[in-house]
C-alpha cells in the first residue's frame, strides 16, 4: 500500500519524528512518481537544492521543477526569479496550470510552512489545491493533484497537527523497532470507514523503496519454563461444566413465573383438596398456649 | 417566545403570529356554516406551514430533524428559531449523515434550505443526500427489516429476564407522513426532487478572496460573509414578517458544516489562545439572534474534538439550543468490546433547551448508540450489563449524583437523579 499511496490523491500527510526521519520516503516518492511520468514540483524550503537533489539520477532531476525557498525565503534579493507570493503563491500557481495531466507537489517540509504561515492560511490554501479536481462537470479536464507533506509532529503541539490530519486524506506516521523502519498508513476516503495498515520498509540508496516484511517476532523466553502455570479448575469439589444431559434438562425446565397452557389447566381445574384442608400443628417446650392478652395486666 | 418578545417589536409580532397559528393548529374546532355577511373573515387564518407541528409540551413549532428516532429524543423535533449543534466524530464519518437528513427533510417538505460549508459545494452536498422512503411498499420493507433484525436475538437470550424482552428497542411514536421521514443512506435524492426545491448555497472559497486583512477583536471575515448572506437571504424572502403580503409562510433550513474548522478561518483548533477566540462565540450569538427572529432552524456540524481550548467548547454549548455529540467506535478500545458489538458509536445528547418552560423535555434514556446499517441510521438504547464490581454499593450513588451535576446546568435537574439521594 506504500507504493500506491499517490494513486489517491489528495493530501499525503508524512509524519516523521527525530528518530525516524521522513525526508528519505519523501525523495523515494518522489522518484516514484517522476518514473511514472507525472510532473513533480517540489517547494524547498527546509534544505538546499543541492542537499535535496542529491541521490537522484539526472533523468530524475531534469524531471524535478524546484522552487527553491530555501536560499532567500524573505526575498530579500529581490531578483527577478524571485517567486511572488511566497510558497502559497507558488502553490495557487501550480493549480491554475492548464495543461492536463496528474501532478505531484511535495512540500519540504509542512512544518516549516506551519511555523512562517498562520495555520489556517495554510489549510485553506492545501485543501483548495488538493480539492481542485473533485468538481464534478468541470470543464477542463484537470489532472489529478497530490500534495506531500513532510510533518515533523514533534515541532507542533496538538493543535496543528490535528487540523492538518482532519484535511488529509492519508498519513503516515513513521515508526519502527530496532533499525527497522515502519509506516502505519491511515487511509481516510470520503464517507467510508477510515483504513490503516503497517508496512515494514526500507529506503536503498538510490532512494528506492523496498517493502519488508516485519522483523521476525522472536518468541519470548517463559519466565519460569519449569513451573506449568495452575489451572484452578483441576479438582473441585463442584461442577463448573453442565454435561449434555444436564443442559438439555435445565433448557426444559419451565420457570416458575412463566404462564404456559399446563398451568393455566391446573389453576382452571378444580383442586380435588380444597375443601378441606388441615394445618397439623405440634407445639413444642417453649411455645405458650395460654389464650390471655398479657396486656390485660396493664394497668394505665 | 419570550426571547422573540424582548427583540424589538417587529419581531415581537411575528411571534405573537406564529402563536396564534400555532394555538388555531390544536384545537380541532371548526366553524361550519356561513358566516356573518358583516364580517370579511375578521377571524384569524389557519396558518399551517407544511412539515411543522406544534409541540404538545410547550407550544413551540416544531420541525422534523430528519431522523423520527431523535425527533422522539428531543421531545418531538426542532423548535423554529433555535440551533441544533452537532459534534462531530473522530474521523466525520456520521454527522454528515444527521446533516444531509436535516437538509434531505426540508427538501421533502418544501422548506427554504441555505447550506454554508467551506469543504465541499453546497451543489455537491444536495446531490449526496439520502433518498426519502415515502411510499408504503418502502415503509413495509423498513418494518420488515427491524423486524428480522429483532427476532432472532429475541429467541435466543432471555430466559429469566424475559420481560425486558417485552420491551421496545426504542419508542417511535407514529410517524405521519407529513412529519419525519426515514431516509435511505444508500440511495441518493431524486434529481427532481433537489430541482423543485428553493435552495442557496454559500461555499466560502468563492465568497471571500485570500488577501482580505484581519481586523482584530471581530469576527473572523468568513464569518462576517456568512452572517450577512443568511440575513439577506432571511429578509429577501421574508421569513422575518417583513413582507406581509407572502400568502404562504415557509420555513428556512439553514445547515453549516465544519463550523470552527480551520478551513473557515477560525483557528481555534490550531491554537489554545488564539488571536481571535471569541469570533466562534460571536457568531453563534449572532446567529441566534438571527433565527430568534424569522421561521428559521439551523444545524450546525463542528469539530470539537480538534478545539485545543476546553473552555470554548462550554461557551459553545451553553451558546447553542440542542447539543448532541456523536462518538464513534472507530480507533477506540471499544470496538472489540463485545458489549458494544452491535453499534458503531453512542450518541450523546449534551444539552436540551428550555423554550417557555421552567423544565426541559428530556428523555429517560441516557444510554444511546447508534448504527448504520446499509440502509438505515438507528438509534437505539444501550443495554449496560450491572456493575457487580465490590465497590457497586458505594460508588453508584456518588456516579449519579455526578451525572445529574452534569446535566443540571443544561437540562434542568431530573427527577430520577434525585431518588437516590436518600438523606
Amino acid at each position: 500500500m506504500l507504493d500506491s499511496l499517490l494513486s489517491l490523491g489528495g493530501l499525503v500527510l508524512l509524519r516523521d519524528s527525530v528518530e525516524w526521519e521522513g525526508r528519505s520516503l519523501l525523495k523515494a516518492l518522489v522518484k516514484k512518481s517522476a518514473l511514472c511520468g507525472e510532473q513533480v514540483h517540489i517547494l524547498g524550503c527546509e534544505v538546499s537544492e543541492e542537499e535535496f537533489r542529491e541521490g537522484f539520477d539526472s533523468d530524475i532531476n531534469n524531471r524535478l521543477v524546484y522552487h527553491d525557498f530555501f536560499r532567500d525565503p524573505l526575498n530579500w534579493s529581490k531578483t527577478e526569479e524571485a517567486l511572488p507570493g511566497g510558497p502559497l503563491g507558488a502553490l495557487r500557481a501550480i493549480c491554475k496550470r492548464t495543461d492536463p495531466g496528474p501532478v505531484t507537489i511535495a512540500l519540504d517540509s509542512l512544518s516549516w510552512l506551519l511555523l512562517h504561515l498562520p495555520c489556517t492560511t495554510l489549510c485553506q490554501a492545501l485543501h483548495a489545491v488538493s480539492h481542485q479536481d473533485s468538481c464534478p462537470g468541470d470543464s477542463s479536464p484537470v489532472g489529478k493533484v497530490s500534495v506531500l507533506g513532510l510533518l515533523h509532529e514533534e515541532l507542533h503541539g496538538p493543535g496543528p497537527v490535528g487540523a492538518l490530519s482532519s484535511l488529509a486524506q492519508t498519513e503516515v506516521t513513521l515508526g519502527g523497532t530496532k533499525g527497522q523502519a515502519s509506516a502505519h498508513i491511515l487511509c481516510r476516503r470520503p464517507r467510508q470507514r477510515p483504513t490503516d495498515q503497517t508496512q515494514w520498509f526500507s529506503i536503498l540508496p538510490d532512494f528506492s523503496l523496498d517493502l519488508q516484511e516485519g522483523p521476525s517476532v522472536e518468541s519470548q523466553p517463559c519466565s519460569d519454563p519449569h513451573i506449568p502455570p495452575v489451572d484452578p479448575t483441576t479438582h473441585l469439589t463442584f461442577n463448573l461444566h453442565l454435561s449434555k444431559k444436564e443442559r438439555e434438562a435445565r433448557d426444559s425446565l419451565i420457570l416458575p413465573f412463566q404462564f404456559s397452557s399446563e398451568k393455566q389447566q391446573a389453576l382452571l381445574r378444580p383442586r380435588p383438596g380444597q375443601a378441606t384442608s388441615h394445618i397439623f400443628y405440634e407445639p413444642d417446650a417453649y411455645d405458650d398456649l395460654d389464650q390471655e392478652d398479657p396486656d390485660d395486666d396493664l394497668d394505665i | 417566545m419570550a426571547a422573540v418578545a424582548s427583540c424589538g417589536s417587529g419581531a415581537g409580532s411575528t411571534g405573537s403570529a406564529v402563536a396564534t397559528a400555532s394555538k388555531s393548529n390544536v384545537t380541532s374546532f371548526q366553524r361550519r356554516g356561513p358566516r356573518a355577511s358583516g364580517t370579511n373573515d375578521s377571524g384569524p387564518r389557519l396558518v399551517s406551514i407544511a412539515g411543522t407541528r406544534p409541540s404538545v409540551r410547550n407550544g413551540q413549532l416544531l420541525v422534523s430533524t430528519g431522523l423520527p428516532a431523535l425527533d422522539q429524543l428531543l421531545g418531538g423535533g426542532l423548535a423554529i428559531g433555535t440551533v441544533l449543534l452537532i459534534e462531530e466524530d473522530k474521523y466525520n464519518i456520521y454527522s454528515p449523515l444527521l446533516f444531509k437528513c436535516f437538509l434531505a427533510e426540508g427538501i421533502v417538505n418544501g422548506h427554504t434550505l441555505l447550506v454554508a460549508s467551506a469543504k465541499e459545494d453546497p451543489a455537491n452536498i444536495l446531490q449526496e443526500l439520502p433518498a426519502p422512503l415515502l411510499d408504503d411498499n418502502s415503509k413495509k420493507e423498513f418494518d420488515e427489516d427491524v423486524y428480522n433484525h429483532k427476532t432472532p436475538e429475541s429467541n435466543i437470550k432471555m430466559k429469566i429476564a424475559w420481560r425486558y424482552q417485552l420491551l421496545p428497542k426504542m419508542e417511535i411514536g407514529p410517524v405521519s407522513s407529513r412529519f419525519g421521514h426515514y431516509y435511505d443512506a444508500s440511495k441518493r435524492i431524486p434529481q427532481e426532487l433537489i430541482e423543485a426545491s428553493n435552495w442557496h448555497g454559500f461555499f466560502l472559497p468563492e465568497k471571500i478572496s485570500s488577501t482580505l486583512k484581519v481586523e482584530p477583536c471581530s469576527l473572523t471575515p468568513g464569518y462576517i460573509k456568512l452572517l450577512q448572506f443568511i440575513q439577506n437571504i432571511i429578509s429577501e424572502e421574508g421569513f422575518d414578517g417583513s413582507n406581509p403580503q407572502k400568502k404562504q409562510r415557509n420555513v428556512l433550513r439553514i445547515g453549516i458544516q465544519n463550523l470552527g474548522s480551520p478551513l473557515w478561518g477560525d483557528d481555534i483548533c490550531c491554537a489554545e489562545n488564539g488571536s481571535n477566540s471569541h469570533s466562534l462565540t460571536k457568531f453563534l450569538y449572532v446567529l441566534r439572534g438571527l433565527l430568534r427572529t424569522s421561521l428559521s432552524a439551523c444545524i450546525i456540524t463542528m469539530p470539537t474534538h480538534l478545539i485545543q481550548n476546553k473552555a470554548i467548547i462550554a461557551r459553545v454549548t451553553n451558546l447553542s439550543d440542542i447539543v448532541i455529540g456523536l462518538e464513534s467506535f472507530i480507533g477506540s478500545e471499544r470496538e472489540t468490546n463485545p458489549l458494544y458489538k452491535d453499534y458503531h458509536g453512542l450518541i450523546h445528547i449534551r444539552q436540551i433547551p428550555r423554550l417557555n418552560n421552567l423544565i426541559c423535555d428530556e428523555s429517560d434514556v441516557k444510554d444511546l448508540a447508534f448504527k448504520l446499517k446499509r440502509k438505515l441510521f438507528t438509534i437505539e438504547r444501550l443495554h449496560l450489563p450491572p456493575d457487580l464490581s465490590d465497590t457497586v454499593s458505594r460508588s453508584s450513588k456518588q456516579d449519579l449524583a455526578e451525572s445529574t451535576k452534569r446535566l443540571g446546568p443544561g437540562c434542568g435537574m431530573m427527577a430520577g437523579g434525585k431518588k437516590h439521594l436518600d438523606f
